[in-house]
């Protein structure tokens, strides 16, 4: 510091050396945000609150796939009760007994395999990701609207701002935690899913193999580019939460804002397709249009887009493309408005 | 006028230009030219509301300023904000912690946003400030269980966690008993001994007094009064002079004044008052130890004094002068004045050294 250049205001003050007990660490910009976002997640840590909603968390993926067991061993039970002969396929009509009876066993092997699907592999993966967009939502956004709000809320942001870190590393250290939350929660809570699901199956509809066929390459670069697109709506969703608890320095204003806005926006595009499904013209194109721009149907269409190689099913119309410049121009807009309304605000009481 | 600040030799800590702050149109601080140099304890007084803590905000780049400039270390706050607070430890108002953390959590959380290494590596630190706040038994305790007192030396810890140079402590005795105030103060002595410049927004003006060797005191957002507090206080001494007879003490007033014409220019002003037993008696401003020359002017104009009782200047007694009294233009310390010849001001200009009253 001592031989930090002198300003046009004079000549700096050297600094004495402190005390051999006070150990720094390097002070550019991306080390000090990397040593803010430690800090945050240790803040995280520590609390009562992470560890109520990482049991909440677990607890819904569990319960979601109990629920989902007791349809799948019902459909399951259905099929065992039915002789195999029912499962005759049509080719057998002319075919010899011995092996009609085979392939009527494995017709309803591939039934009750069928029926099991959402217990196990790789559905259970797309079911359980599923489950984490759905809760992970009002469990992220409460966590992102209370670290944000909080520092307001108590006070702790002065503390914060007058230690060293600039207002945008203290903002990009919040979303930073909050993103590596995001990525901890799919990495305990889909495996969570998984297992919890096989375990299940094995339960419900005993007897039944997991079939490991589709286990290839391709299907895991998509199951994490799956899991990278779900993880991106819940940041976008977190990002609108870190905003308007930011502009309203109150973890309320986050958490309501964002869970009210998920819902309107819900609403809106099921109220537009209405609409525009009632009849045709321009304006019955541009209604629409409109929710291609939302962020629930952009995020939909990422999902959908990959979930089809994961366990079938048809793409979306929407491109890849036009969801990821979507969702990134709102992250854009919610981060670059906190950040516009951090940087300039006084501080005060 | 000349925005630019002239240069210093490098022991100014603390340096405002112009420094003002308005909220909509309450101007909290105006103009404030304020000099802090490397090694004071400087004592920031004020009434509630004067600004005092409007001014640390805007030191620390809490609050932005209206107009004119924070230099700290040399440094500008609108541009190198984190190279100073690397050098700062602070507690503004009542310190606020994390409530579910523990107070050493706490202290962990500040380590790593200090610009310290995370882990164990400043352990041995956070023992050292615990130690030195005699908080170490009640490390782990959760935060919102502390007391206002434990709570208060853990926002002293927290600012001392870096071993900064310059401490900037906003009424750091609040919530505090007197042996925590003892404390406090002995603490700030300690610092100083070590070198530490300390910034010290306080209420309690006997404190100040014993601790600061400059001080600085706001007025409805102006710096009134601005200097070493010896000087200051010697400047606002007294000599209380009770005339014989009351019918001679306003003949007196006036040889005094003569005198003050005629060249005795420690005479700063004479007038005319009641003392407490209601008698009519003239205060000479002066310094305390002039009295037997004040006897000797009035006896060589055949006027004796029936009492003649020195008053030595309290920090008290200036803070009510300068908080009550209408704002004179002389006493507006602006660049003007800064301009001025230190001894017309009661202004240090930086390197003169400090008086010391410790």
């Amino acid at each position: 510091m001592s031989g930090s250049p002198q300003t046009g205001q004079g000549v700096q003050v050297a600094a004495p050396a402190r005390r051999s007990t006070v150990i720094m660490g390097r002070q550019d910009f991306v080390s000090v945000l990397f040593r803010a976002i430690n800090a945050e997640l240790y803040k995280i840590r520590r609390r009562m609150m992470s560890k109520v909603l990482a049991i909440i968390g677990i607890l819904f993926i569990i319960a979601g796939f109990v629920i989902l067991s007791f349809t799948v061993a019902s459909q399951a039970a259905a099929i065992a009760q039915k002789p195999a002969t029912e499962f005759l396929p049509l080719s057998c009509i002319q075919a010899s007994k011995q092996s009609c009876a085979t392939q009527a066993d494995l017709a309803k092997q591939a039934a009750l395999q069928s029926a099991t699907a959402p217990l196990h592999l790789p559905n259970s993966f797309v079911n359980a990701v599923g489950m984490i967009n759905f809760i992970g939502l009002f469990l992220l956004v409460t966590l992102a609207g209370t670290i944000v709000g909080g520092e307001y809320h108590v006070g702790t942001i002065r503390l914060m701002l007058t230690k060293g870190p600039t207002r945008t590393q203290f903002l990009l250290a919040k979303a930073g935690a909050i993103l590596a939350c995001i990525a901890i929660t799919f990495l305990v809570l889909v495996p969570t899913g998984i297992i919890t699901g096989t375990v299940l199956m094995f339960i419900q509809a005993p007897g039944i193999a997991i079939n490991f066929s589709f286990l290839t390459g391709m299907w895991v670069l998509h199951a994490l580019l799956y899991l990278l697109a779900a993880i991106l709506g819940l940041f976008v969703y977190t990002m609108i939460a870190l905003c308007l608890s930011t502009l309203g320095k109150a973890t309320v204003a986050g958490v309501a804002g964002t869970i009210v806005w998920w819902i309107v926006e819900g609403a809106l595009a099921d109220a537009l397709g209405l609409l525009a499904s009632l009849g045709r013209g321009p304006l019955n194109d541009f209604l629409k249009a409109i929710p291609d721009y939302f962020i629930g149907n952009n995020i939909a269409t990422l999902l959908s887009n990959q979930s089809r190689y994961l366990e079938g099913g048809q793409p979306t119309t929407a491109s890849d493309l036009h969801a990821l410049l979507v969702l990134f121009f709102y992250l854009i807009v919610f981060i670059g408005l906190a950040w516009w309304v951090s940087e300039r605000r006084d501080i005060t009481n | 006028m000349n925005d630019s600040l002239p240069l210093y030799d490098g022991t100014t800590v603390i340096n405002t230009n112009r420094l003002t702050k308005a909220f909509g149109n309450l101007v909290a601080v105006n103009d404030l030219h304020l000099q802090v140099m490397q090694g004071d304890v400087f004592g920031f007084l004020g009434p509630n509301g004067s600004g005092k803590t409007t001014t640390i905000r805007m030191l620390l780049g809490l609050i932005r300023p209206t107009a004119g400039r924070a230099i700290l270390f040399g440094m500008d706050n609108t541009y190198q904000l984190p190279a100073i607070l690397q050098r700062v430890g602070a507690i503004v108002e009542m310190p606020v912690f994390y409530p579910y953390l523990s107070g050493l959590d706490n202290l962990r959380v500040i380590t790593v946003n200090s610009g310290m290494v995370a882990g164990k590596a400043n352990d041995h630190r956070l023992e050292e400030v615990l130690e030195i706040v005699e908080l170490r038994n009640y490390a782990k305790l959760a935060y919102r269980k502390y007391s206002l007192g434990m709570k208060q030396r853990l926002g002293i810890a927290a600012a001392l966690l870096n071993d900064p140079e310059l401490v900037l402590l906003d009424e750091p005795t609040n919530g505090l008993d007197p042996s925590g105030m003892i404390e406090i103060r002995h603490l700030i002595q300690r610092l100083s001994s070590l070198g530490k410049t300390i910034f010290l927004s306080s209420h309690i003006l006997s404190e100040v007094q014993q601790v600061c060797n400059r001080v600085g005191i706001l007025r409805k957002g102006n710096l009134v009064k601005q200097g070493n507090v010896n000087e200051l206080l010697r400047a606002s001494e007294q000599i209380e002079v009770r005339m014989s007879r009351d019918d001679q003490t306003e003949y007196a007033q006036g040889v005094l004044r003569q005198a003050q014409q005629q060249g005795a220019d420690w005479i700063m002003d004479v007038t005319l008052e009641q003392n407490m037993r209601n008698q009519s008696v003239l205060m000479v401003n002066a310094p305390a130890f002039r009295s037997a020359e004040v006897n000797m002017l009035l006896a060589q104009n055949s006027l004796f004094a029936a009492e003649i009782h020195p008053r030595e200047g309290s920090l008290e007694e200036l803070y009510l002068q300068v908080t009550t009294s209408s704002p004179s233009a002389g006493e507006h310390v602006g660049m003007e004045a800064l301009a001025q010849a230190p001894g017309d001001t009661g202004i240090e200009t930086p390197g003169k050294g400090k008086g010391g009253n410790k």
